[in-house]
């Protein structure tokens, strides 16, 4: 890496009053090191270069702008980079204040720097709190992202993630499912929409993490919200049902198009399967569940899907939706003790489901390059 | 006045004022039979204002109302009052009136910018209880254009909106004052039924879609039957193809069937019935049987293809003769059946025994205004000997 020397060189070239050209060869520079892990390694020791990088994102040259929140995206998918970014230097703060601005042509960046930032709970606090103190809140975000064409250079699409991030805080959950306002109901349209693969995960990834607490599961479930359809659509497809199992369905799923298309991404799948399955977790809202007739979509669902971990959930769901009802004092599934027995040959069984699904996937991924997770671009 | 105190002297004369009245009676005092009545038209006394007011009739409140519209005063205090005037006729439902008085009001063009936004605001309001959605909304509009803050407003366009079954832009209207008091109760709810509305309205539609596409099909196979057969199907409109035979494109399909259903019958029986394929893909026709003799004709609303005439017939001569048939010679085995060929104006004779569908495959047997028809007559009789003269008339071998 650089000496002692040559370092302290590189950080007096980034200054705004520094020329241009100087100034935009040392962002360049400082960009490259973001691309590998070393170079991100080293820079987490520094947080002056950090803060240089920051106060570069107000220089009138849009070149080295666009070079600093490129490198500030680079470094906020290093996790070791989060807490220096955000305690040394004021990096929420500026992102928040640009993100608010319709005009802001770098707010895609700034939504990807806060999604990962967001990743890891540590540091997703010290987002969250800089939400409230830059007198932003979480509604704002909110009124943001369901509104249409906000900003027109830029999608707004990971504030998704941002979202769903977010809410593994009790506090930004709290704030979601409050009733006294209107804002789970403004992200449930989102789990249908096709432009953006990352919008609608981002969604589903929220209203999964809003369903882990059963107290809210009868009001998710009533009219007030009606959450259901809301997560059976992009599973429901083109088949055609007989008049008797439309009508007893929820109006939304009722005669769907030839041309209804299911979720593309199976990711997405198995997070709606999965949030389904939690809203099973009370006896009222499986009553709820069976009530509204969401067996034949599971049906259909089970026949067209090939992806063999998703098949899996679906029928745990199916299961839980078609089987008998728990004995007393069992009605709550999150809450039942499993002896110590059972849970061994559970795990077991799972574990062995595991290695069949991995052995499955091999094989057909023999020659497929699978793209790793985690890092953004 | 007060009364001067007892044996006080005043020099103004107002002792001997007060005393006359003991004796005297004032002028133009009211009548004792008719005092109510006068009470009523004192303005200070009025329990209710005139509709109009006719300054010959009541002069005091002519005037006391140009006080009201006195040009003197600012168009800010002009407009207000206008509002207030606007404000009362509402209270008493009068809204034609109250759009008069808040129209008046904002013709003022007063700069109190608040003051035009509550006249736009309330003259929604009434254009709503009247009815007139489409003004309601365009003047919440003005409202909210002049005061973005105006829940009010906000709350009267997402009314208008749902009204005009624009869902969506209730929705836009709701979310817009949510943003501005996310926890009010109001807005919540009507968005909660804009939703609603708007969800049942988009299935409402997919239904009728699939219902459509239903009976599309169901048409389909049935011209397909049709053709298939070989049987040929006439229209009575004037075709824009050239060949009024049997369709093959589209929106064809739906003229032929149109055709089929429109005027196919011209008897009293006619009750739209057409032709349908039922289960087992047996068409069932909507046959006319017609009886020149006796200007009579019968309807059989769902003739099996692979009925034979002679099955109808036997029934409907069997037991009991009709009554037109006066001389009792309508009997089966003396019916004589005959179809048309409209081209040529040949007739065919029908074997009875044989089935309709037989029939209507015949080469020169065409089906007009979706209704096969048949000439009855009695074999030998002499109407039937004069109706056939003349004609080309071809007979069972």
């Amino acid at each position: 890496m650089l000496s002692d020397g040559e370092a302290k060189e590189l950080l007096s070239f980034l200054t705004l009053e520094m020329r241009a050209d100087v100034k935009g060869q040392a962002t360049g520079y400082i960009l490259g090191l973001t691309g590998n892990r070393d170079g991100c390694r080293y820079l987490q020791s520094k947080p002056d270069f950090l803060k240089a990088l920051v106060t570069l994102t107000r220089d009138p040259s849009i070149a080295i702008v666009k070079d600093c929140y490129h490198a500030l995206v680079n470094l906020s998918a290093d996790e070791t980079l989060h807490q220096p970014l955000v305690k040394e230097t004021d990096l929420l703060a500026i992102l928040f204040q640009n993100l608010l601005d319709p005009e802001y042509m770098f707010a895609d960046r700034i939504c990807s720097i806060l999604s990962n930032l967001s990743r890891h709970e540590r540091t997703c606090r010290d987002v969250f709190s800089a939400l409230q103190e830059q007198k932003i809140g979480l509604d704002k975000v909110v009124e943001i992202f369901c509104t249409e064409g906000f900003n027109k250079k830029a999608s707004l699409h990971y504030l998704g993630p941002l979202l769903s991030n977010l809410t593994q805080l009790p506090e930004a959950r709290h704030f979601i499912l409050d009733k006294d306002r209107c804002v789970i109901q403004r992200l449930l349209p989102y789990t249908q929409y096709e432009e953006s693969t990352t919008r609608r995960g981002g969604v589903v990834g929220t209203l999964r993490n809003c369903c882990f607490d059963c107290s809210h599961h009868e009001w998710l479930l009533s009219d007030a919200v009606d959450i259901l359809p809301y997560l059976l659509l992009p599973l429901a497809g083109p088949e055609e049902l007989s008049e008797e199992e439309n009508e007893g369905l929820p109006v939304d799923l009722q005669y769907l198009p030839e041309d209804k298309k299911r979720e593309d991404d199976p990711d997405i799948r198995k997070m709606l399967l999965e949030t389904l399955m939690l809203l099973t977790a009370t006896k009222v809202s499986r009553e709820i569940m069976k009530n509204k007739n969401v067996y034949p979509i599971m049906r259909e669902f089970h026949k067209w899907e090939k992806d063999p971990h998703v098949i899996s959930a679906c029928e745990k769901l199916v299961q839980v939706l078609i089987g008998d009802e728990p004995e007393a004092g069992m009605e709550n599934l999150m809450e039942v003790e499993i002896p110590k027995d059972v849970e061994e040959k559970l795990k077991e069984l799972d574990t062995k489901e595991q290695e069949q699904m991995e052995k499955d996937k091999q094989e057909s991924e023999k020659k497929q390059n699978e793209s790793p997770e985690g890092l953004e671009r | 006045m007060a009364a001067p105190a007892q044996g006080e002297d005043s020099d103004d004369g107002i002792d001997e004022f007060m005393e006359k009245f003991k004796t005297q009676k004032y002028k133009n005092a009211f009548n004792e039979s008719n005092w109510e009545e006068e009470f009523d038209k004192v303005p200070m006394f009025m329990k209710t204002a005139p509709k109009n007011i006719d300054p010959e009739k009541h002069p005091d409140l002519a005037c006391i109302q140009s006080i009201i519209h006195d040009d003197d005063r600012t168009p800010e205090e002009k407009a207000r009052s206008l509002k207030d005037e606007g404000n009362e006729y509402f209270k008493e439902k009068n809204y034609k009136k109250a759009i008069v008085s808040y129209t008046e009001g904002l013709k003022k063009n007063c700069m109190d910018i608040e003051l035009n936004a509550v006249l736009y605001t309330n003259r929604a309001a009434a254009h709503f209880h009247l009815g007139n959605m489409r003004s309601a909304l365009n003047d919440a509009t003005a409202a909210k254009k002049l005061k973005p803050d105006h829940i009010k407003a906000i709350i009267r366009g997402a009314q208008c909106s749902m009204e005009l079954r624009n869902y969506a832009g209730a929705l836009q209207w709701c979310d817009e004052g949510l943003g501005l008091i996310p926890t009010d109760k109001k807005l919540q709810e009507l968005r909660a039924t804009a939703d609603k509305q708007k969800r049942e309205a988009e299935r409402d539609a997919r239904k009728a879609k699939v219902k459509v596409k239903k009976e599309q099909n169901e048409k389909e196979a049935l011209l397909a039957a049709i053709k298939e057969r070989g049987i040929k199907l006439l229209k009575t409109k004037p075709s824009r193809h050239r060949g009024s035979d049997s369709e093959d494109d589209d929106g064809g399909a739906s003229r032929a069937l149109a055709d089929l259903e429109l005027d196919g019958i011209g008897s009293q029986e006619a009750t739209g019935a057409h032709v349908y394929m039922d289960e087992q893909g047996v068409l069932h026709w909507p046959v006319l049987f017609l009886y020149p003799e006796h200007s009579q004709t019968d309807f059989i609303s769902a003739f099996c293809e692979n009925s034979s005439f002679m099955d109808h017939l036997a029934v409907m001569f069997g037991e009991e003769l009709p009554p037109w048939d006066s001389e009792r010679k309508y009997q089966p085995q003396n019916l004589q059946l005959f179809f048309e060929d409209p081209e040529k104006r040949n007739l065919y004779q029908v074997d009875l025994e044989k089935s309709l569908l037989n029939i209507l495959q015949h080469q020169r047997c065409s089906v007009k205004a979706g209704t096969p028809s048949f000439i009855v007559l009695v074999s030998g009789s002499p109407f039937s000997k004069q109706f056939l003269s003349g004609k080309k008339v071809q007979r069972l071998k």
